[in-house]
């Protein structure tokens, strides 16, 4: 089955909104998550801080429906769909970024297209897409290249060119920018600003508050387990 | 060491000049365990993935019971197969004591084992984040499977390759469930072990260098293989 193809300088995602309720997670009888409730939208670009080990990127996995938590609910509604109907949900909606990304063995448009393949989309519409996202995160010289091959910055650019052409909901990036050097994190920057002005729900994971390069407009804080919501 | 030069020199003769006899041998040695590796390859490596990545209960006994099986020797499996299929074992009715289905059943039961543990290994040890990654972008699991597979194919690779070489070269259950027939069941290590047992070297030795050609080949094509994933990482 294909799709219509959309260039995706012409995308401005529809707005998404999903209710999160009842989040617990427990490991080892250690609580990470704790009832935890929230509401998102994709019009949000959300920052969201907390202390090492505090379940940032644990919250992330599962409303990624990557793991499965002690007790989730999608809505108020929901009282009756089973954790695999709200992980299909999840899965479609939100794409994870894992801290350091991790890269298919092939070329840089391998790994681009690797999502689109998963949708069914033509050769054309494949290859269309990839050179789009290339330019977005300007490494179109470098489509050819061995993934294994490239620097950190690189890498972290083309995880998140690989996300986006699946057009997901949201991007969830689990600290992007750790071990990288200023001018991979500037490059970094430009990328997800572009991504939020697509109208793509952003939540970034981060130890310290924003710098003011990321336009974000909503920030959470992870501590002991609950989440709440903070200044930016 | 001058019986040694001779029977060596006409081990090599036997070889270049084609003798029929043990070129049938070695065909039914390789058609055998081809056999055997192409039905238990596929089963081992989709037990060693779920051992890998799904936790359910048992799951670290089966790990162990594995491991312990990979050492199991060739004869025992022979006396157990021989005992199943002898006429009046439990499975004497299908008639396939001496036949070159019961060698492939032995060598199934010898590789199995073998095939789960080293490609648990290799999964083991590949990383993780493949199967996230390939989830996340909307892969179907049955596709993230195969993605997982193909970035931990080197080891996956190796582990088919050294099965091969355990059953390529087994003499003890062969020797019992196989009968050593000449033209249907006799392969190189039963035939080596015959004519060593009748004093004709020649074709033993001849036989054994086959053997040794093709473990040269294997560990040269694993070699090969691990140092490619070593450059591309």
């Amino acid at each position: 089955m294909t799709r219509k193809f959309d260039p995706p300088h012409q995308m401005k995602a529809t707005e998404v909104n999903v209710n999160l309720e009842k989040v617990s997670l427990s490991i080892n009888k250690q609580i990470i998550l704790d009832n935890l409730s929230l509401q998102l939208s994709s019009l949000h670009s959300i920052l969201m801080t907390g202390q090492n080990g505090s379940g940032k990127s644990t919250f992330l996995k599962i409303i990624s429906g990557l793991l499965k938590p002690d007790t989730f609910r999608l809505s108020k509604s929901d009282t009756n769909k089973s954790w695999s109907a709200s992980r299909k949900y999840l899965r479609k909606h939100f794409c994870y970024l894992h801290q350091t990304p991790y890269l298919f063995s092939g070329s840089v448009h391998d790994n681009i297209a690797y999502g689109l393949k998963q949708q069914g989309l033509s050769r054309y519409e494949i290859d269309h897409k990839v050179n789009e996202a290339l330019k977005i995160i300007a490494l179109q010289n470098l489509s050819k290249r061995d993934s294994r091959t490239l620097s950190g910055g690189e890498r972290q650019r083309v995880a998140i060119a690989r996300s986006w052409v699946t057009s997901p909901s949201f991007i969830l990036l689990d600290e992007p920018f750790t071990n990288m050097d200023k001018h991979s994190r500037h490059n970094c920057y430009d990328v997800i600003n572009q991504l939020i002005e697509y109208n793509t729900g952003i939540i970034l994971t981060s130890h310290d508050p924003q710098n003011g390069e990321l336009s974000f407009n909503r920030h959470l804080h992870l501590f002991q387990g609950t989440i709440n919501e903070k200044d930016l | 060491m001058n019986d040694l030069v001779t029977a060596s020199s006409q081990a090599i003769q036997l070889l270049i000049y084609g003798d029929p006899e043990i070129w049938e041998i070695i065909l039914i040695s390789f058609s055998v365990s081809l056999r055997a590796i192409v039905i238990t390859a596929p089963v081992a490596i989709i037990i060693a993935f779920c051992l890998s990545y799904y936790n359910f209960i048992g799951r670290r006994i089966l790990i162990a019971l594995f491991n312990t099986a990979m050492s199991i020797p060739a004869v025992v499996v022979g006396l157990t197969l021989y005992l199943l299929l002898s006429r009046a074992g439990p499975m004497g009715d299908l008639k396939l004591l001496f036949t070159q289905e019961a060698m492939i059943m032995g060598q199934i039961l010898l590789c199995f084992p073998l095939l789960v543990a080293l490609s648990h290994a290799s999964l083991q040890a590949a990383d993780r984040r493949a199967w996230e990654t390939a989830i996340t972008l909307g892969a179907h699991p049955f596709k993230a499977f195969f993605t997982v597979l193909k970035e931990a194919q080197f080891g996956l690779i190796a582990a088919i390759i050294a099965g091969f070489g355990r059953i390529i070269a087994e003499v003890g259950s062969s020797m019992m469930v196989g009968g050593n027939i000449l033209n249907y069941t006799r392969n190189i290590p039963t035939a080596i072990a015959l004519e060593t047992s009748k004093g004709t070297y020649a074709q033993g030795i001849a036989l054994g260098f086959v053997l040794l050609l093709l473990a040269l080949t294997l560990n040269l094509f694993v070699s090969y293989i691990q140092g490619k994933g070593e450059v591309l990482s």
